[in-house]
């Protein structure tokens, strides 16, 4: 009797759905984090709103671009049936899925378990960017069932991005001037790697090795480009005049291109805006969260961890992210066995390069091959992606169409480490604890040779400056 | 007549949603009116008409004669008196 009771409650809240239930839970957190009530509130439905308003845009989005890649399939042969719709739509599905809950307070607890014996330097503050964390939580929950693999991976993608921030923080202190600053951001540190070694290559490269690329000229030349709401509108007018093209008059034609283009500049210009509801909806959390763990550090030495959005506006992150706009697009169509169409995400690549910037000291020539040669693999990771990305924006209620594409998004949909951590899934004990060794091993190289990893990332040591 | 307050970070999604409502907190509880408005980094130097201050968290580049702090004080909440002052003495004549 008692436990069908119980079972009962269950199913309410399950039934709830995401909109209603994560208010609720959000609330609760925020006052054990000891937010105010009455600001909570307000909040918590705040972020319910948000996630109601992106769930609307995410619906427009599929609903004009389902047939434009359908358009592309009839017509050309090109099967792109897989949305790039962008990480504010990914943010919310990885919020939406259970496992979000329990990585908020979860990745606290971790974190000042790590201040405390030293291992990392960093407080990451940046609540809002748990999202990456959750979203390799829900990937790994999908693929295993179970929701505690889920948030086992989800810590050590947490920990290692402490181990990121540490790294990192010289270097993205010393380029962008943001003193006590680090940068524990789940995107931005997936191509550090491959920056320090494309970055060594070129300097050997005779002739390669001497361009110069001056990010403000660039910045100026494709300025328009730059508004989010131009270049929803452009990609859209260009898809959908391939998508449609000698299907029935030419009125049709240019009707349907006028109309795609302005629904995926509205698409551009509204989903951010749903997604700063669900930031909004945020702050007393991430605030009471932030005091919690910065009354617990005490004196010594911090970083504090900050979303890379206080450095993307680095001219070379900015002129970079214009340039890759085009080349991710004629990369998607070339690469061979490419099922996505870039699109969401294509406003948000300077967060690509927000951190390679003191690797390649600001030049935009290098940060755009860096990206390019990122962004091959990026797609494929894309497309094997897809499948779990878009079971997981099922699993969290989010109404994709009937029949509807897969979706995806570069920024965590085409990130390695998500990719990783899934792949792991299949042999779970044995992956995780590898890359919790390799995390340890890379925690201690950092303390046994801070000079030489400092430099890696890209500090420039005092004596060597000009 | 309201001064105009620009707010950026990189996306005008997460940083700047954070700094707008801590500053419109603020000038709330002091009385003091402004129009607060959102946006990215890079769009700043198209949205300069009638801009008294901007407030960012990440560098804008070229803004002319208006003034500009850069500012994580929000973020981090070590400052944000001080910064608040600043705000203040910019918008109030």
């Amino acid at each position: 009797m008692e436990l069908g009771a119980l079972q009962t409650v269950v199913n309410f809240f399950l039934g709830l759905g995401a909109s209603v239930l994560l208010p609720i839970i959000l609330f609760i957190l925020s006052l054990i984090f000891g937010a105010k009530p009455g600001k909570a509130i307000r909040s918590s439905l705040m972020f319910g709103v948000g996630f109601i308003g992106l769930n609307l845009i995410i619906g427009l989005l599929s609903n004009s671009i389902g047939p434009v890649s359908q358009g592309m399939v009839e017509r050309f042969g090109l099967k792109l049936d897989i949305i790039d719709v962008g990480w504010p739509a990914c943010a919310s599905i990885a919020f939406g899925s259970n496992i979000s809950t329990l990585i908020i307070p979860a990745g606290i607890l971790l974190n000042l378990l790590l201040l405390f014996t030293r291992v990392t330097k960093t407080i990451n503050i940046d609540i809002w960017n748990f999202w990456h964390f959750a979203f390799v939580g829900g990937l790994v929950q999908w693929a295993t069932g179970n929701i505690w693999y889920g948030l086992i991976s989800a810590l050590l993608f947490a920990a290692a991005m402490l181990f990121f921030a540490d790294w990192t923080a010289p270097a993205v202190q010393q380029t962008m001037g943001l003193p006590g600053v680090s940068i524990p951001h789940g995107f931005s540190a997936a191509p550090v790697p491959f920056a320090i070694i494309i970055n060594k290559i070129i300097d050997i490269i005779p002739g390669l090795n001497k361009i110069e690329g001056d990010p403000d000229t660039i910045k100026k030349k494709f300025g328009l480009m730059g508004e989010p709401l131009i270049m929803g509108v452009v990609i859209g007018l260009i898809l959908s005049a391939v998508a449609y093209m000698g299907d029935g008059p030419w009125t049709d034609w240019l009707t349907k291109m006028l109309s795609t283009g302005v629904t995926l500049g509205a698409v551009m210009v509204l989903m951010p805006r749903m997604v700063s509801l669900l930031m909004e909806g945020l702050i007393p959390l991430s605030d009471a969260a932030r005091d919690f763990l910065q009354k617990r550090a005490g004196d010594r030495e911090i970083y504090i961890g900050l979303d890379s959005a206080i450095i993307v506006g680095h001219p070379t992150a900015i002129a970079t992210g214009l340039i890759m706009v085009p080349i991710t697009l004629i990369l998607a169509i070339i690469l061979p066995g490419n099922r996505v169409i870039p699109f969401g995400d294509l406003a948000v690549i300077p967060f690509l390069v927000a951190i390679v910037i003191p690797i390649v000291k600001a030049n935009v020539f290098r940060s755009v091959v860096v990206s390019t040669v990122f962004m091959i693999p990026s797609i494929y990771i894309m497309n094997f992606l897809a499948e779990g990305t878009t079971a997981a924006a099922v699993a969290a209620d989010f109404a994709l169409p009937e029949g509807a594409n897969l979706i995806t998004s570069i920024c965590d949909g085409g990130n390695w480490i998500p990719a990783m951590f899934l792949k792991l899934a299949e042999n779970f004990w044995v992956g995780n604890i590898i890359v919790a060794v390799v995390i340890a091993l890379l925690f201690v190289i950092l303390k046994k040779k801070p000079a030489a990893m400092h430099k890696l990332a890209g500090y420039t040591p005092e004596n060597e400056e000009k | 007549m309201a001064k105009k307050i620009l707010v950026s970070c990189g996306t005008a999604v997460a940083t700047s949603t954070v700094v707008l409502r801590k500053i419109e907190e603020n000038l709330q509880e002091k009385g003091i009116k402004a129009d607060l408005i959102q946006c990215k980094a890079a769009e700043v130097p198209s949205k300069l008409d009638g801009v008294d201050l901007i407030v960012t968290t990440t560098p804008v580049g070229d803004v002319g004669d208006i003034p500009v702090i850069q500012t994580l004080s929000f973020l981090t909440g070590i400052g944000v008196d001080a910064d608040m002052e600043k705000i203040i003495s910019y918008i109030k004549e």
